[in-house]
């Protein structure tokens, strides 16, 4: 029963016990919990109801996802990288795949830029109605989890019918796309962003004048801009407290700055501004997917960069030299010139990146994701101390954190 | 791509090394000097926090590369900061004091690098189990796991690699 | 063969009761859960087969799903909460990475939770669809009705 015992190195500070003789109780919340949106392990120190401590325990899904991604070549990684934060696969996907473009030296064509932009809006979304439906659900707002799930399934069809996948796409490589967008599909995303705002406009009036719903998250886990950025957060974390700050429009990638959508921000710093953040910013996503649909170019969806990406497979017929790339590709492999680099995307939880360190052979020396999760689940501790247990539902609903992506 | 020159900045004075790779602006630094970069850096407006990690260079000396990245809201620039460990004495100074979400990516070097910080808090692991032997992400430690039959790392990676 | 008779009857009434109301226990571990989580929803509605209580508590279900990747700081956990559960008991085992350690041969991961708990049924998929779900259950469901009142050995 070690592994269950509270771990070294776990500072808990207790009271010393008044004249009444009485001590803080030390509550294991977890690994398996119904509430902690994964294994998440918190052990809370109680005075009565009041929380005095909740000190985050992880671990339990470390997958060895950075190790894994040295043993794989660059174009292989890509598959890996789909897996840590799973309720955002493509746009892990971006990350690495800019990351690499920019070692290689490449850009990717406009169409390519274009239907990624669409499917990381799309995957905001859908995640976005899991933060909304396992929220709610948490709360006792049991209907709305249903509603999300309802719309979740239409676009994982989506995500099935343009690469195969439901979930972990790998869609989005190095390079460019998997694959060109079917006519099925567009006319799906175009009937999808047809009838989105009335779905969301469901979801808000199941909760957002909801009476319960808001005496459980307004004033709930206060956190200002300040201790939010200092404290690492990123994200609806800090947007929710009135701080602008969103990479699509600071540091764009990949063609955001030609959309037109706003940064919601909200300024009360609790769970339920984080909650119209988050509704808002599906509106927002809605927009922006209009706009990339009714203005998609044409033309290729992978760079001509032969050494690469390989050539068509028509041309092995006649080509030796396509014969060749095709043969070093799959057997070896590319060569980013030795370098490293950082690139960042926003992620539906805040600044997600993707570290890559080359060495000059075609697997990667080091590379590490630097996890949104990982830095806002550190903001718990600091929105919890001084609430009543029941608000650390809500907490933690609010920081939507994904375990994957915290542990790696 | 556009070839960005580095600019000197307010590390001036600590810079042994400084570059653009990629787009991105980096400087090395001495890792006595660690803290005081990280100092004037934040004092300098880079307030954000990005990441702490390591880098393992088997076979080369210095062994591990420490990158610690931050960033600026404001003036909307990013900046990395590198120092070098040798490998018969990978410590360096705590910056967590400085940088608070430092606390858990020093914890987390550690227990995958086996980076001494000191001055940490509470220098334990993180993601691994507390009984753990090794630090799994040198390059010494294999890959771990079933060995394939038959697979071209079959022999070198999973068991023991040596090499890259 | 009149206490034959009476045993099989009773162990056909027995098992159709068994399978048709399997509840199974939350554990959901990684991206498995959130397919789980789609069973659950309204489009493939695991509730139809009696699943409608995915009870929190180990003590009060029969069938541990795992979802998901299981680590080796999670592996002694996970076997707690499975000798927590009471007889009868049944474990799927959903997805490559419960079932071999899919995609992640390496230190961090058991590879495979049958390691660990005697699992029943195996899913393959990453994550597997719903209805690779649907038709796990549906599998053990025949399980349960065959095993009857005989418990397990």
């Amino acid at each position: 029963m070690e592994a269950l015992a509270t771990p070294k190195g776990i500072i808990i500070t207790r009271s010393p016990g008044d004249a009444a003789g009485q001590q803080w109780l030390t509550v294991n919340f977890g690994p398996q919990h119904p509430s902690t949106h994964g294994v998440l392990r918190l052990i809370v120190d109680l005075d009565g109801e009041i929380i005095r401590a909740a000190k985050p325990v992880i671990g339990y899904l470390h997958t060895g996802i950075e190790k894994q991604m040295e043993a794989l070549r660059y174009q292989q990684g890509v598959v890996v990288t789909d897996r840590h934060d799973y309720l955002s696969p493509p746009i892990n996907n971006l990350a690495y795949a800019l990351a690499v473009e920019r070692l290689m030296g490449v850009e990717a064509t406009p169409r390519a830029q274009a239907l990624r932009v669409i499917m990381c809006e799309l995957t905001r979304i859908s995640s976005h109605l899991v933060y909304l439906g396992t929220s709610s659900l948490e709360l006792g707002a049991l209907t709305a989890f249903f509603y999300c799930m309802r719309e979740r399934d239409t676009i994982l069809t989506m995500n099935e019918e343009i690469s195969g996948f439901r979930m972990h796409t790998s869609y989005i490589r190095p390079g460019g796309l998997m694959a060109d967008s079917t006519p099925r599909w567009l006319d799906m995303l175009d009937q999808f962003v047809t009838t989105m705002p009335a779905h969301i406009d469901q979801y808000e009036e199941l909760l957002t004048q909801n009476p319960i719903w808001r005496s459980r998250t307004i004033g709930v886990g206060i956190l200002s801009a300040a201790d939010a950025v200092e404290y690492g957060g990123s994200g609806p974390m800090v947007r929710g407290s009135g701080l602008a700050w969103d990479l699509r429009k600071d540091e764009p990638y990949s063609g955001y700055e030609k959309y037109d959508f706003e940064v919601v921000t909200e300024q009360a710093c609790d769970c339920y501004a984080r909650y119209k953040v988050r509704v808002r910013e599906m509106r927002e996503s809605v927009k922006i997917l209009r706009q990339a649909l009714d203005t998609l170019p044409d033309g290729p969806i992978n760079v001509d960069d032969r050494k690469m990406l390989p050539p068509p497979r028509e041309e092995l017929d006649t080509s030796m030299e396509a014969v060749i790339h095709h043969f070093k590709l799959f057997t070896e492999g590319y060569s980013p010139p030795a370098g490293d680099v950082y690139q960042a995307v926003e992620s539906a939880r805040g600044e997600n990146g993707c570290y890559i360190v080359s060495d000059g052979t075609h697997k990667p020396r080091r590379v590490k994701f630097r996890s949104a999760s990982f830095n806002n689940l550190q903001l718990v501790e600091r929105m919890s101390v001084g609430s009543m247990i029941a608000d650390l539902i809500a907490i933690i609903g609010t920081a939507d954190t994904v375990l994957g992506d915290v542990d790696r | 791509m556009s070839k960005k020159k580095a600019t000197k900045s307010t590390l001036e004075p600590l810079t042994v090394a400084r570059g653009v790779g990629a787009g991105d602006d980096w400087v090395t630094v001495e890792v006595g000097d660690l803290r005081e970069a990280m100092a004037t850096l934040k004092s300098d407006g880079y307030k954000a926090y990005g990441f702490v990690t390591c880098v393992d260079h088997l076979p080369a000396e210095p062994r591990f590369e420490l990158i610690y990245q931050v960033r600026d809201m404001d003036r909307k620039r990013q900046m990395r900061v590198r120092t070098f460990l040798p490998a018969d004495q990978p410590s360096a100074p705590t910056v967590s004091d400085i940088y608070p979400p430092a606390n858990w990516d020093e914890r987390e070097t550690f227990d995958l690098f086996g980076i001494d910080f000191e001055g940490h808090p509470d220098l334990t692991r993180i993601l691994l189990p507390d009984d753990w032997v090794g630090h799994p992400l040198r390059r010494d430690y294999p890959v771990g796991g079933e060995t394939v039959d038959f697979s071209e790392d079959h022999a070198t990676w999973q068991t023991a690699p040596e090499r890259a | 063969m009149g206490e034959n008779l009476l045993i099989t009857t009773l162990g056909k009434l027995v098992g159709w009761g068994r399978a048709n109301s399997v509840w199974p226990a939350q554990f959901g571990l990684a991206c498995c859960a959130i397919e789980m989580m789609h069973t659950v929803g309204p489009n493939m509605d695991i509730a139809r087969f009696g699943s409608e209580a995915l009870r929190a508590s180990p003590r009060q279900a029969d069938l541990m799903i795992v979802a998901g990747r299981v680590a080796q700081k999670m592996a002694p956990v996970l076997r707690t909460i499975y000798d927590q559960m009471p007889e009868p008991k049944w474990v799927i085992s959903m997805g490559a990475c419960a079932s071999t350690g899919g995609v992640f041969n390496n230190y961090a991961l058991v590879q495979g939770v049958d390691k660990l708990v005697p699992v029943d049924v195996y899913i393959p998929g990453c994550p597997p669809r719903p209805e690779d779900l649907v038709n796990a259950i549906m599998i053990l469901q025949e399980k349960i009705k065959q095993q009857g009142i005989m418990p397990r050995v």
